[in-house]
């Protein structure tokens, strides 16, 4: 079953337009990734679907209910939660203030104290550093933050911006491999990744994102298969 | 002399704490949503009348005046939000400043119809207090007790309660705050309530203590601007310090030239501060 549906939706900034008529399903339980070039309008797709860009046209329907006009804190209360790009912290604050304003909306704090030890498990650097200011950590450790207070969020939906990028190859292992563990656990998850390779070697379906549109979209290995998407993404 | 300047620094730190309160209500609003809210003396002023009505025409103790017109201040923040602030805050800073001063003129417009610019008193003393050769009125002593309460209110709920956090992570980050469920429009509303909320407290402590037409609020506005510069824009501690130096300031100085000169050194220590360094003693946020 889909949990979220983008049905022909067309979004921008200002006058200019960057998605035509984009559809795409998330199923249940299932990793989907999305790839493309820079500037083809993922992120945009993305800020769209949580609410902080309003579609143009198109609707978007989460567990078969319309939510395209909904605020953007609206969908993240009900479960539809975005990891930016960029992480996008709250730098002034600690670890700890950054994980529990995750934990903002009714329905995460009713699971506060579970999502808090799975956070702290899944990410051992973290929990050394609770009471850090998070504008003074590296990279890495931003990440894993920023992904630790996505999922205080409680995600029905665990949306992805850029997991990988500016990361030393280490760590995108270790971020690839909690990726795999939480889609074992069952979340839906939607991961935008510059990493084409790795992304469709972990996801179970995958849309090819180009000038705005989707260009191509089936199971990842088919993608992976797929003889333009070997030339111009994987470089084979 | 020793003696003397040691009672002007004591009574300087009294008042400085009441400056420090209000302008905390200026940088906090500013912090929040880079509005520089040009009505933060004339809500001031209403502060000072809320004050003076509850008291001396309903006969309530001032100090328990204070807690109705926190309320009022935090409603009339609320309205003057919805009214004249959201809408332009996404516009160029041009617009928030005549926004702000739109509202500025209509308060005082409407405060000189209703209650002239002829002064007012609010009138109670509780004594002094005698500490060896330096004697304090206690009024300054229980005001500047109460703006030191507000702040450690205000930080409180800044610092350990949900909203208050919230307010802190929409202030830094917007668009993150919505993504974590956050309502960042109900925040904001909230910020220019409880920066409000403080200037018509500060108002009413300053009320407490001296005579005030309508138009007084204009100089405090000034003077939250100096502390602000001081501080930081937009760090409430550095509100607090700018407060404490600005209130020392004014009881140093006459002990050794006339009062007159007070606002002349205010001001070019507020150019000086632009100039040397722009970010504030403390650093802005």
């Amino acid at each position: 079953m889909a949990v979220l549906e983008v049905k022909n939706v067309s979004s921008g900034y200002g006058e200019v337009q960057i998605l035509w008529d984009v559809s795409l399903q998330l199923e249940k339980g299932k990793l989907t990734s999305m790839v493309g070039g820079n500037g083809v309008g993922k992120t945009t797709l993305m800020r769209t679907i949580v609410g902080l860009l309003k579609p143009w046209q198109g609707s978007i329907m989460f567990n078969g209910k319309e939510v395209t006009k909904l605020s953007a804190h609206t969908k993240a209360a009900e479960g539809i939660v975005l990891v930016p790009e960029g992480r996008q912290l709250f730098t002034d604050m600690t670890v700890y203030e950054n994980l529990e304003l995750g934990a903002f909306s009714p329905r995460a704090k009713a699971n506060f104290s579970r999502n808090l030890e799975m956070v702290y498990e899944m990410f051992p650097r973290i929990k050394e550093r609770l009471n850090q200011l998070t504008g003074t950590m590296s990279g890495g450790e931003q990440q894993m933050v920023a992904v630790g207070r996505g999922l205080m969020a409680q995600p029905e939906i665990l949306m992805i911006d850029e997991l990988s990028l500016g990361l030393s190859p280490l760590l995108v292992l270790d971020l690839f491999q909690i990726l795999l563990r939480l889609k074992g656990e069952g979340y839906t998850i939607l991961l935008v990744e510059q990493n084409v390779q790795m992304a469709l070697a972990i996801s179970d379906y995958a849309y090819v994102v180009a000038d705005g549109k989707i260009e191509l979209q089936g199971t990842s290995k088919e993608v992976a298969n797929n003889a333009h998407v070997r030339e111009a993404y994987l470089g084979i | 002399m020793l003696e003397q300047l040691l009672a002007s620094v004591i009574d300087g730190l009294l008042l400085g704490f009441i400056y420090g309160l209000a302008a905390m209500g200026l940088t906090l609003i500013f912090g929040v949503m880079e509005v520089i809210n040009l009505a933060h003396g004339p809500i001031m002023a209403l502060g000072m009348f809320g004050v003076y009505y509850l008291s001396m025409e309903m006969g309530l103790n001032p100090y328990l005046a204070l807690i109705l017109v926190a309320v009022l201040g935090m409603v009339l923040g609320l309205v003057i939000y919805g009214i004249a602030v959201h809408r332009i805050l996404d516009a160029p800073e041009l617009s928030s400043l005549l926004a702000t001063f739109s509202v500025n003129m209509m308060i005082i417009g409407l405060g000189t119809a209703f209650f002239t610019t002829s002064p007012y008193n609010v009138e109670f003393s509780m004594g002094s207090l005698s500490l060896g050769p330096i004697i304090l009125p206690w009024n300054r002593v229980a005001s500047a007790i109460i703006a030191v309460a507000a702040t450690a209110l205000l930080y409180f709920f800044l610092y350990r309660t949900p909203p208050g956090k919230a307010i802190r992570a929409v202030s830094q980050n917007r668009d993150a705050a919505e993504l974590m469920g956050i309502p960042s429009t109900t925040m904001l509303a909230l910020s220019f309530g409880i920066g409000s909320m403080l200037a018509t407290v500060a108002g009413g402590l300053v009320a407490t203590l001296f005579s005030f037409t309508i138009l007084s609020g204009a100089t405090y506005e000034l003077k939250s601007f100096v502390i602000v510069v001081l501080g930081g824009l937009g760090n409430p501690a550095g509100a607090l310090v700018g407060g404490l130096i600005l209130g020392v300031m004014e009881g140093v100085i006459p002990v050794f030239i006339e009062t007159s000169w007070v606002p002349v050194i205010e001001m070019v220590l507020f150019v000086l501060i632009l100039l040397v360094k722009p970010q504030g003693l403390l650093g802005a946020k």
